[in-house]
């Protein structure tokens, strides 16, 4: 499937040209057309490669520590020799949804102003700022969050200031520019037929989007969310900035808390025998959420063809 | 790993020195100095922790594995020789406005353990306090942890740092904050307290009476040779010994000798 597209469009162009093409153009184009398949076998090759890697130094999990222990156990302790992501598992989940909860509003927010309210000059100003946000590096972000975000959250929440709330705010501010621009993509997709329908009626512009652009573009703008999810779980720079590390299940807002990122960064340099490999069990668990969250998207888009 | 060029040309060999980030500024600064009197060595040195350097060391990345602990049993077989470059004594710090000055070791214990919570059961303010920890790979906290700990546990909810200079900088900026580093990176953010009454420096480390103190190391593989064994005795000499492990915060191997420790 990855590949179809690849093929069609030379092929096309060779049925049209075909009597007029020479040969130094017929070898240049197939040259050209394999290629780019090249390209696309390095991209597919590349994430079989990495998962079956990953996969098989993870394998021994199964025997050492178990996989019932390493999925359900409640401790994470190298010095114990004891591997239960369930507090890591928790912690990832505990950040992301204070991530999301906090960014996806921001960032629908954003999107909504930037395609339907904002006029042309202050979209100007206004886009390239969410963009550069994207292009801020996580350890930035971490640094920013360290200096200025944790001593104002270790006063709102008691504690150090590390933990889920400093955590959190820095992801949501992270996420914002992935949820915004496939928002604002979603929103621009609405045919502005419907739009002009709807202020003809005498609808306002607040019942224009909450009553027709925002449930024309539901799918596009969940689909947004879980990319944005996909980003919060993954991100690792910053969290370990921020998190405290403390692999423990969720104790409060303002108490440290670990992430799967964040203990395969802490423990990676030194981890060896059983503990490597629970560090790479670890790997297996981020990568089947991300596919998994892929695959979701995916199948929202295809929902979303079947119902236009 | 030592790569010899047949040229004789500029830089032509490398030393490659990997560990402990307790020992980066002797390693760090000795390898400058080094590679100014032998521009035809390349000396890189990299901080990731003891037992990444002894890993590293064993494995055959590295020429040299820095560490600030000792080997593990399970270490011992590895085949490793010991260079002990500088003594080291881990202070226990705390915000400067922490009216606490002394700690006994089983406070510190009880404190790391978490059973004491506040500043208030050792005479200070009604003020809670901040466990701050360094990562499991840390020499710094497996020789706090052998030396201070005993067979108690670290406090799972105490925040996990993995780095000395953010456990100082995050000690100094919590009012209720309990830190451990290195005594070389105590500066006038953050306040060392004393222990067992002997506040700690290298008068009390070189006489023994300071509780919390180690070796630093460097670990070859097998007797050090060429150009490693040159930077190691480097490190060794007066020249390096007096001016850079002591700017760096650390005690001279030789101070022990010295007195006849």
């Amino acid at each position: 499937m990855a590949d179809e597209p690849v093929q069609r469009a030379p092929s096309e162009s060779g049925e049209n040209g075909l009597k007029l093409m020479t040969r130094a153009t017929y070898v240049k184009e197939a040259a050209l057309k394999n290629l780019f398949m090249l390209c696309a076998v390095v991209a597919v090759a590349a994430v079989v490669l990495i998962l079956v890697f990953i996969g098989a130094r993870a394998w021994p999990v199964v025997d050492n520590p178990g996989l019932r222990a390493f999925l359900f156990g409640t401790e994470w302790s190298s010095s114990n020799d004891a591997y239960g992501i369930l507090p890591l598992v928790t912690g990832t989940l505990v950040i992301t949804i204070g991530a999301l909860l906090l960014g996806a509003p921001l960032a629908i927010g954003t999107a909504i102003f930037l395609s339907e309210i904002a006029s042309p000059k202050m979209r100007a100003i206004v886009r390239p700022a969410v963009e550069l946000l994207a292009g801020v590096p996580s350890v930035v972000y971490g640094f920013f969050g360290l200096v200025i975000l944790r001593p104002i959250m270790a006063d709102l929440t008691g504690g150090m200031g590390f933990g889920p709330a400093t955590a959190s705010v820095i992801l949501a501010i992270m996420i914002v520019p992935t949820v915004a621009t496939l928002t604002e993509d979603a929103l621009g997709s609405v045919p502005s037929g419907i739009r002009e329908a709807s202020y003809a009626m005498g609808a306002t512009t607040w019942q224009t989007i909450y009553k027709v652009l925002l449930p024309a573009a539901k799918i596009g703008i969940i689909d947004a969310i879980i990319l944005g999810m996909g980003r919060a779980i993954g991100e690792t720079m910053a969290v370990v900035m921020l998190a405290g590390n403390a692999p423990q299940f969720f104790q409060g807002l303002g108490e440290p808390i670990s992430t799967v990122t964040s203990q395969i960064v802490i423990d990676m340099g030194y981890a060896s025998g059983v503990h490597r490999t629970a560090l790479f069990g670890l790997a297996v668990i981020l990568f089947l959420v991300s596919m998994s969250l892929v695959a979701l998207v995916r199948l929202l888009a295809r929902l979303n063809e079947r119902r236009t | 790993m030592i790569v010899a060029g047949c040229d004789g040309g500029s830089a032509t060999q490398k030393v490659i020195v990997t560990g402990s980030t307790t020992l980066m500024p002797i390693a760090e600064v000795a390898a400058e100095e080094y590679h100014k009197q032998h521009p035809e060595t390349d000396v890189l040195v990299s901080g990731m922790g003891s037992s990444a350097g002894i890993e590293s060391v064993s494995n055959g990345s590295s020429d040299i594995g820095t560490s600030s602990r000792e080997l593990k049993d399970e270490e011992l077989d590895l085949g490793l020789v010991d260079a002990p470059v500088a003594y080291d004594a881990i202070a226990v710090i705390v915000h400067p406005d922490n009216p606490v000055g002394e700690l006994t070791t089983m406070e510190v214990r009880a404190i790391y353990a978490g059973v004491i919570t506040n500043w208030s059961e050792l005479g200070g303010p009604d003020l809670e306090i901040g466990l701050v920890n360094r990562d499991e790979a840390s020499g710094t906290r497996e020789a706090f942890k052998k030396i201070v700990m005993d067979d108690a546990e670290f406090d799972r909810g105490a925040v996990v740092l993995p780095g000395t200079g953010q456990v100082r900088s995050v000690v100094a900026d919590v009012p209720g904050a309990i830190g451990y580093i290195s005594l070389g990176f105590v500066n006038e953010d953050v306040r060392a307290v004393a222990i067992d009454d002997v506040e700690p420096s290298e008068d009390a480390v070189v006489a023994g009476t300071y509780p919390i103190q180690r070796t630093l190391h460097f670990f070859t593989l097998g007797d050090a040779q060429g150009a490693t064994a040159d930077y190691i005795a480097y490190v060794l000499s007066p020249a390096v010994q007096d001016t850079i492990v002591r700017d760096a915060g650390f005690i001279p191997i030789t101070a022990k000798e010295a007195v006849g420790g």
